[in-house]
């Protein structure tokens, strides 16, 4: 927990920030595809410390029924976080700021989706941010086009992001939670990697419109390196899998 | 020009050619060029780039073979769960009563009639009501690999474990045999066919699964015998 | 992919119930285990370093994590020298298609209850040694459970993970220096544990009994008990989790059972902790 007396240093005199990363760094990733059973589709993700699980169920019948639509698929989001992911604990139930994310997440998934393949049924994504350091919308959907990757459901591209920020005048390359709380903008960018076009953009903050043209350049070159880890990590789900004698 | 080799995984998005006409299932045409549309295994098929999905839903179409569970018995029609979150209907002259008999928790083999915006209906004829064995679920995007080119694995599965199988297009599987242990042999090998990537060799690697599973039976019978 | 999930109470599936108990005869069960066998389990502690307890257990494919986070507050009226603990338990619709968003169904409200029992009538933990100044300020731990993933019986992975969160949680000091509350910089505390409660899940099919069952077998069962023990065997909570009748006769068989396996799942709990 930050107690107001301390002095963060959030750039010091070598450019380095609060955790060593140089400003166009991004944390230590980690991207497993397929980790939970039950769904049909799912991932893992860590970025740094903020950990995330997303799973992926459908397409499924609407219940009710007047909530299908005729010609596509209806896909829902819950982007959702544990009681203990955050600092101070967050009691149940879902906050405004879940029901947006859920809401930008969606919207982002929809674009990629070939949702006209399932007409009259139902796609449920949901993100469960287990810890949040930082990060977690882009962490989240990162892990969600993962999930329906796995789950086989008809894509026109995967979904890499991540956030840029700006600390002490410096933009920097995937924020974390304390660059984000004592930082002067913090702007999450998503984007599909192959067409390079955005799919999810948020900004809290103030930047100049150079500052924001060379942030929407560093997001994109630190989502690139995000979407090779993606396809890996859809490699080595499903590599041959040796016999058990 | 193909951008992609058999052996490999395909991403969504991933560039495989560059002619439009060569654009099969599982791809998608954007600006004169073929893309995967699905994480799969890409092949070349009759021409066309096709890309096979390792995981997939199942899309019924008239003539498919189905296994099912019956939750609702109805005047004149009778629900069936599909698995994978699909409801089909059965539909039947309310004077005969349901056929077979069949009330909820009922394992049934049928046709599909028809699949449209109404909704998945039923063959009455030609349905069978499954009374024994053990019922197992597989991700529908692998059923044609299970049942092999014209039968093939579902025969060798058959032949090395002997027991019978009905494989439904939906994922559902019923096996049955007179032995645990030819029945758990026969749910590993399916496990096995559900899990492997690479289609070469998978067919050997199953039959010499089933026959060290064999022998290994075989030596603890054996061994049993020798205790009693 | 999982059978249709429109009521969280399906129906058996004929075959199954047949072939279930007829291997449970022969003293076997689908998935090739013995009747008395529990999945493999394992479990992993101080998984999430923001909270101040957390353990990652899974059994067979069950997966459950819970988070320990620690307040201050006031004491209950009634005990003004003993801190606070709440459980709570999420479904979360990650692990199931039959859990569905939303706030916590009577499923999941049974789980933190049974978890809380288990817990609060084992008298686990040495409450009175969680105040800071009597009748004004305690400690209160908030344990909060969510099923990650589930392939049968939540219940007993979920005491397993609650006790192995609060065996490694490191309760940060408070203390109150001139009339304020401050918190010691650099200090914890372990949490003041006596005795190590486990549950147990045992189904019944007719005259059979089996531990840890599968969703299949769940399904199959005509009813289910879940006991749970302290570490001197002492039953410290029952819960008939499910309809169906149970029979006086067999009950005898169930306590035993119970006892035996709970023994079982402590030392495997005590390795993983690093308990005495």
């Amino acid at each position: 927990m930050m107690t107001e007396s301390k002095e963060i240093k959030l750039i010091d005199e070598e450019g380095r920030r609060v955790d060593g990363r140089k400003p166009d760094e991004l944390r230590p990733i980690r991207i497993e595809a397929g980790v939970l059973e039950k769904s049909d589709g799912s991932a893992y993700i860590e970025v740094g410390r903020t950990k995330i699980f997303a799973a992926v169920f459908g397409p499924r019948e609407v219940h009710p029924k007047h909530l299908e639509l005729p010609d596509r698929a209806v896909l829902n989001c819950r982007y959702h976080m544990a009681s203990f992911s955050v600092d101070e604990r967050k009691p149940l139930g879902m906050t405004r700021r879940e029901i947006e994310l859920s809401k930008v997440l969606r919207e982002a998934l929809e674009t990629v989706v070939f949702l006209e393949e399932f007409p009259r049924t139902m796609i449920d994504v949901f993100v469960e941010v287990i810890q949040a350091d930082g990060g977690t919308r882009t962490a989240g959907i990162t892990a969600a086009s993962l999930a329906l990757a796995d789950a086989g459901i008809p894509m026109s591209d995967l979904i890499a992001a991540t956030a840029v920020g700006k600390v002490a005048g410096t933009l920097v390359l995937d924020i974390n939670d304390i660059e984000d709380k004592y930082g002067e903008a913090d702007m999450p960018v998503a984007m599909t990697p192959r067409r390079n076009s955005i799919v999810l953009l948020q900004l809290n903050g103030r930047m100049t419109s150079e500052e924001l043209k060379k942030a929407l350049e560093m997001a994109s070159q630190g989502i690139k390196k995000i979407y090779q880890l993606q396809i890996e990590a859809l490699k080595k789900r499903y590599s041959v899998v040796s016999l058990e004698e | 020009m193909y951008y992609f080799n058999e052996k490999e995984i395909v991403v969504p998005g991933q560039l495989l050619a560059d002619d439009p006409k060569k654009s099969g299932p599982g791809t998608y045409v954007l600006d004169g060029k073929v893309y995967a549309a699905h994480a799969g295994l890409p092949k070349l098929r009759d021409g066309v780039v096709v890309v096979i999905p390792l995981k997939g839903p199942y899309k019924p179409e008239a003539g498919d073979w189905i296994v099912g569970v019956v939750t609702d018995v109805k005047p004149s029609s009778i629900e069936v769960d599909l698995g994978g979150y699909m409801t089909a209907v059965l539909k039947y002259p309310e004077r005969q009563g349901p056929p077979e008999g069949l009330t909820v928790g009922d394992v049934i083999y049928a046709r599909v009639k028809s699949s449209n915006i109404r909704g998945v209906f039923l063959e009455s004829e030609e349905m069978k009501k499954l009374t024994n064995g053990i019922i197992i679920s597989m991700t529908p995007a692998r059923i044609p690999r299970l049942i092999g080119r014209k039968g093939s694995m579902i025969a060798l599965l058959k032949k090395e474990t002997g027991c019978n199988f009905w494989v439904g297009r939906n994922g559902l599987i019923v096996v049955s045999g007179k032995s645990s242990e030819g029945e758990s042999a026969a749910i590993s090998a399916i496990r096995v066919v559900e899990k492997e990537a690479h289609s070469q060799g998978l067919t050997d690697r199953v039959a010499a699964l089933l026959k060290s599973a064999k022998g290994r039976n075989h030596d603890d019978r054996e061994q049993g015998d020798k205790a009693n | 992919m999982s059978l249709s999930t429109k009521s969280p109470r399906m129906s058996p599936i004929k075959i199954m119930q047949n072939r279930i108990y007829e291997l449970l005869k022969q003293g076997k069960r689908i998935d090739g285990r013995a009747p008395h066998e529990i999945r493999p389990v394992s479990i992993s502690t101080s998984v999430i370093e923001k909270a101040d307890g957390s353990a990652m257990v899974s059994m067979g494919g069950t997966k459950i994590l819970t988070g320990i986070k620690v307040e201050t507050g006031t004491p209950y009226s009634d005990r003004p020298n003993e801190g606070v603990f709440t459980v709570n338990a999420e479904l979360l619709p990650l692990a199931s298609a039959s859990f569905e968003p939303g706030p916590p169904d009577e499923r999941a409200v049974e789980l933190a209850r049974i978890v809380d029992r288990c817990i609060r009538e084992s008298r686990a933990i040495d409450l009175e040694k969680l105040v800071i100044t009597e009748g004004e300020r305690v400690y209160m731990l908030y344990i909060d459970i969510y099923v990650l993933d589930y392939d049968g019986n939540y219940f007993d992975p979920a005491v397993l993970s609650a006790v192995a969160a609060l065996a490694t949680c490191k309760i940060p000091r408070y203390e109150v220096r001139n009339g304020k509350l401050e918190r010691v910089e650099g200090e914890s505390m372990k949490t003041p544990i006596r005795t190590i409660p486990v549950s147990v899940m045992i189904g019944v099919i007719q005259d059979r009994l089996l531990v840890d069952p599968s969703p299949m077998e769940e399904r199959a069962l005509d009813t289910s008990v879940i006991l749970g023990y302290d570490s001197d065997s002492n039953i410290v909570s029952i819960q008939k989790n499910a309809p169906g009748l149970l029979s006086l006769n067999i009950m005898e068989q169930i306590i035993e059972l119970g006892s035996k396996k709970a023994e079982e799942l402590r030392s495997i709990l005590v390795e993983a902790v690093g308990l005495g």
